[in-house]
């Protein structure tokens, strides 16, 4: 196929892309359902801890963070959907920056394409982040925030998001193969990220200044989406939702493209 | 000669058939060269590469050897194929290239029908799940469906003899039950050309017969099989042709037991090659 225009190219990859998603889709649930068996089988509590880990982590950050910001009503539910959608996506870079190296036994013998094993991540984490929704419910209702219709919308908002998480997690995966030290840039970066997107407080609290420069964060608008559904009850604003969106298949394109230029020279530096 | 079963028919006329015609190699290695990089002093951190970066030096890091050079050859379908060379020749980058998990950096490779290797037994399995639940991840690593694959779980793990453990997780296996699993997973992919690196000794001896019986089997339903070895003996046995490679150059294409002469010649002239030195 002779592709020589940016666009041509930019297409290209995506076909494969999701082209590859579909030749493998059976790979892509064996693979979840792996990695939640083992994930919940050998512990006693199983899901139970699912939930717990970002409970606590909740009540941690509220417990500082509603004394040190402006008061803000239910600061848990506040806090609480927003770091949902964090957790999701720094979890999921995390894992894979070491996927192809985990999965290099695969990749010598099968010509699997490699984003394959960041998909995966990304998908089993997805079922995470649905069960921890259980425990955000729990908290809407005990603290007595009421749960707005526009909850049903979570699907909605989720997908930036996913197309973010992959675009970052097949870049970072991609770099690792080549630089070591990536896990250690990376544990840094997503500190300083941490803090640079509106999690713990919100684009309101800031002049505004800071908020305008802010929303360049490519994750600012896919975290606010889950505050708008679950916190606001509102619908996200439709332009910058797609902005964002947009956005996030520029980058999911560059990843690729990074991707594709190295994926003949894997199996030699691994 | 017995009268063939009506079932047995197409697969004793395909060659017939086929073999005047002459083009229906199953695979067909076209002129490729492999270039590994070996690395001295590659930048193995981003800090690395950013610090020579700052010194602006431009030191080369890596030296290029070739691991095949300039190799062609034709395996006809439902033959069996080996290749021997001594370490280092070459054999495990061939098979590399033909299973498609490397690309030659020039030539070209054509193979025809689905290929499915048993270089390493058991890639892909997860040592917490148990052999069911790791037949299916195998399976759907060659992209197949779910129903198919439920249809085929029985006879791998009776093949295995592995029923009575199906349900252990297989990091409690020993090497021989993980083994046989690994070999009943890859041999039932059905593939059409099977890549076989060393690994036929599995099991014990009666699983070990088993297993050669399962792969002429194989072999008899028009299959290809690409083999590496050095087990030359074996090889002279029961390939149809083979292939010498040396220092990354196929030297030698054809008769098993010329190639064995060939193979003796090049390994005792490169050794004293090495006494000179």
């Amino acid at each position: 196929m002779a592709v020589h225009t940016p666009i041509a190219h930019t297409l290209y990859h995506y076909h494969d892309f999701f082209s590859s998603i579909f030749q493998y889709r059976e790979y892509l649930k064996q693979s979840v359902a792996r990695d939640l068996r083992k994930k919940y089988k050998r512990t006693s509590l199983g899901y139970f801890w699912s939930m717990l880990n970002p409970l606590l982590m909740m009540a941690v950050l509220t417990v500082v963070f509603s004394k040190l910001l402006p008061r803000v009503e239910n600061y848990a539910v506040y806090l609480f959907c927003s770091l949902l959608g964090w957790q999701y996506f720094s979890s999921t870079v995390s894992s894979s920056l070491s996927s192809i190296r985990s999965n290099m036994k695969i990749i010598e013998q099968v010509p699997i394409p490699k984003f394959m094993f960041m998909i995966s991540t990304a998908a089993s984490n997805i079922v995470n982040l649905l069960i921890t929704i259980v425990p955000l419910v729990v908290v809407m209702l005990i603290v007595g925030h009421p749960l707005h219709w526009t909850m049903i919308l979570f699907p909605l908002a989720l997908f930036p998001l996913i197309i973010y998480t992959l675009g970052f997690s097949i870049l970072f995966g991609v770099l690792n193969v080549f630089f070591e030290d990536m896990v250690h840039l990376t544990q840094v970066l997503m500190r300083a990220w941490f803090y640079l997107t509106p999690i713990l407080f919100g684009p309101e609290m800031l002049p505004p200044r800071t908020a305008y420069w802010m929303q360049f964060n490519p994750l600012y608008y896919p975290i606010l989406n889950f505050r708008d559904v679950f916190y606001n009850g509102v619908v996200p604003d439709v332009t910058t939702y797609f902005y964002s969106l947009a956005g996030g298949f520029v980058l999911l394109a560059l990843s690729l493209w990074v991707y594709k230029k190295s994926d003949d020279k894997f199996i030699y530096f691994v | 000669m017995t009268q063939a079963a009506v079932s047995e028919a197409p697969t004793e006329e395909a060659p017939l058939t086929q073999e005047p015609h002459g083009d229906v190699a199953a695979v067909e290695v076209n002129d490729i060269c492999v270039t590994y990089r070996a690395y001295t002093e590659r930048p193995g951190t981003f800090k690395e590469l950013v610090l020579n970066y700052i010194r602006n030096r431009k030191a080369k890091y890596f030296t290029t050897f070739e691991a095949l050079s300039h190799v062609s050859f034709q395996v006809p379908k439902g033959k069996i194929v080996g290749f021997i060379g001594s370490n280092g020749a070459g054999k495990s980058t061939l098979l590399k290239v033909l299973s498609g998990v490397l690309k030659p950096s020039t030539g070209e490779v054509t193979t025809r029908g689905k290929v499915d290797s048993l270089i390493k037994l058991g890639a892909g399995f997860d040592r917490e799940l148990n052999a069911i639940e790791n037949i299916y991840l195998y399976a759907s690593l060659y992209q197949k469906s779910r129903d198919e694959i439920e249809s085929r779980v029985p006879k791998i793990l009776e093949f295995a003899e592995l029923e009575e453990f199906a349900h252990t997780p297989i990091r409690y296996y020993s090497s021989g039950m993980f083994a046989r699993l690994g070999f009943a997973c890859a041999i039932d992919m059905n593939p059409d050309i099977l890549l076989v690196d060393e690994v036929l000794a599995v099991g014990d001896e009666r699983f070990n017969k088993k297993s050669r019986d399962k792969m002429l089997e194989l072999l008899q339903s028009g299959k290809t099989i690409i083999m590496v070895s050095h087990n030359i003996n074996m090889l002279q046995r029961t390939a149809d042709q083979l292939g010498v490679l040396s220092k990354g150059r196929l030297i030698f294409f054809g008769d098993p037991t010329e190639a064995v002469k060939v193979y003796r010649a090049d390994t005792y002239e490169t050794s004293l090659d090495g006494k000179r030195l």
